[in-house]
């Protein structure tokens, strides 16, 4: 099957942070966590799940 | 906290008449209860750590967290780099306050009704917390208690009548030792207290046991600095400003360096990504794709 390869530019903090989301075990790499995010985040906007983030979710 | 007991005690009552204010030293474990009288009496508050007032409390940290309107359940928080919880609203009967409106002040009553005096709340506050030698530049933004309040279609805020009654109450259990200041709006040809100044009851109790165990506890972090991880701990006592030629930048996490992350996608992902890409980014794939993540991302661990 064909692949097509997506550059994502992150920082330091960004790599941190998906790093850190590595380790807690949701993927077995940042790759993987990616294309986990990409799916997850599919079906939460099939599903109308995509709020505006507010910041209230923070607590 | 204050000795653990299974009845609270009532510790001190004031009356606060219109036109005052006044600052209370509330401990660690006390409530401050601030009731009305007549009813429909907005009342502003603000409070300072007792021992270090340059902690003091942020209404944009609680309006962040909890919207504009706080209620029972929510913390008063004190402003970043200290950034802890001040004050739990462990009691609200009327459901009616706000953390939107900054303080009335002269100036506004100057600039829009022409009084070359008239009762505000910065003034208020600022005679009120004189007692403890802060000066009016130490007003903070207030809680406005008793205060109806919302944001129309257009983003513009408004205040409406209120119809908070004689006895209801908010209650404050305090979560540090506080100066904690309240005082009588002094807005009495608005709509924020029906357009009328009244008096309010002011009244101090020890928490009891149960009370002081039903407020949720946060675990310290280490960004909730304090004077001891200041680069700089020493309250300037001058008032003009001047350039420290020994300073030298110590911006954290700089410089921010970006680097390629590359990420093989199947034709069929490629497909699903390429369906859900915002359309703001245009041909920039990789912005678009962290966008996905980090939105992902807040979902999946912050949403509600």
């Amino acid at each position: 099957m064909q692949e097509h390869e997506v550059v994502l530019k992150l920082n330091q903090q960004q790599r941190e942070l998906l790093e850190r989301t590595v380790e807690k075990g949701v993927a077995t790499d940042k790759t993987e966590l990616v294309r986990l995010a990409l799916r997850e985040y599919a079906e939460m906007h099939a599903a109308g799940r995509i709020t505006q983030g507010y910041a209230g979710a923070l607590k | 906290m204050s000795a653990l007991t299974g009845t609270r005690e009532l510790l001190d009552s004031w009356v606060l008449e219109p036109g005052t204010g006044k600052a209370i030293e509330l401990l660690r474990g006390q409530i401050l209860r601030i009731e009305q009288i007549e009813g429909s009496q907005c009342v502003d508050f603000n409070c300072f750590n007792l021992h270090d007032y340059k902690e003091y409390m942020h209404t944009g940290r609680t309006r962040t967290l909890y919207g504009i309107n706080p209620t029972k359940g929510h913390f008063m928080w004190s402003a970043p780099p200290r950034e802890r919880p001040m004050a739990y609203i462990l009691e609200d009967t009327a459901g009616c306050n706000d953390v939107m409106f900054p303080r009335c002040s002269a100036y506004l009553y100057e600039s829009v009704y022409g009084f070359h005096t008239h009762t505000n709340c910065h003034d208020i506050q600022s005679e009120a917390q004189r007692e403890y030698g802060l000066t009016p530049d130490d007003v903070h933004d207030s809680f406005n208690l008793f205060m109806k309040t919302g944001v129309d279609a257009n983003g513009r805020m408004w205040i409406d009548r209120q119809s908070s009654a004689p006895g209801d109450y908010v209650e404050f259990l305090a979560v540090m030792d506080l100066l904690a200041v309240p005082n009588v709006c002094g807005a009495d040809i608005m709509k924020t207290s029906n357009f009328a100044i009244r008096p309010v009851r002011l009244s101090i109790y020890s928490a009891t046991d149960d009370e002081i165990a039903s407020v949720p506890s946060f675990a310290p972090l280490p960004s909730q600095r304090t004077p001891a991880d200041f680069r700089q701990p020493k309250i300037k006592a001058d008032r003009a400003l001047r350039k420290d030629p020994a300073y030298k930048a110590e911006f954290a996490n700089t410089p921010i360096r970006y680097e390629d992350f590359a990420v093989p996608l199947s034709a069929e992902d490629y497909a699903l990504f390429k369906s859900l890409a915002d359309p703001r980014y245009g041909d920039d794939e990789g912005a678009a794709l962290r966008d996905i993540v980090f939105t992902w991302w807040h979902e999946r661990f912050l949403g509600k």
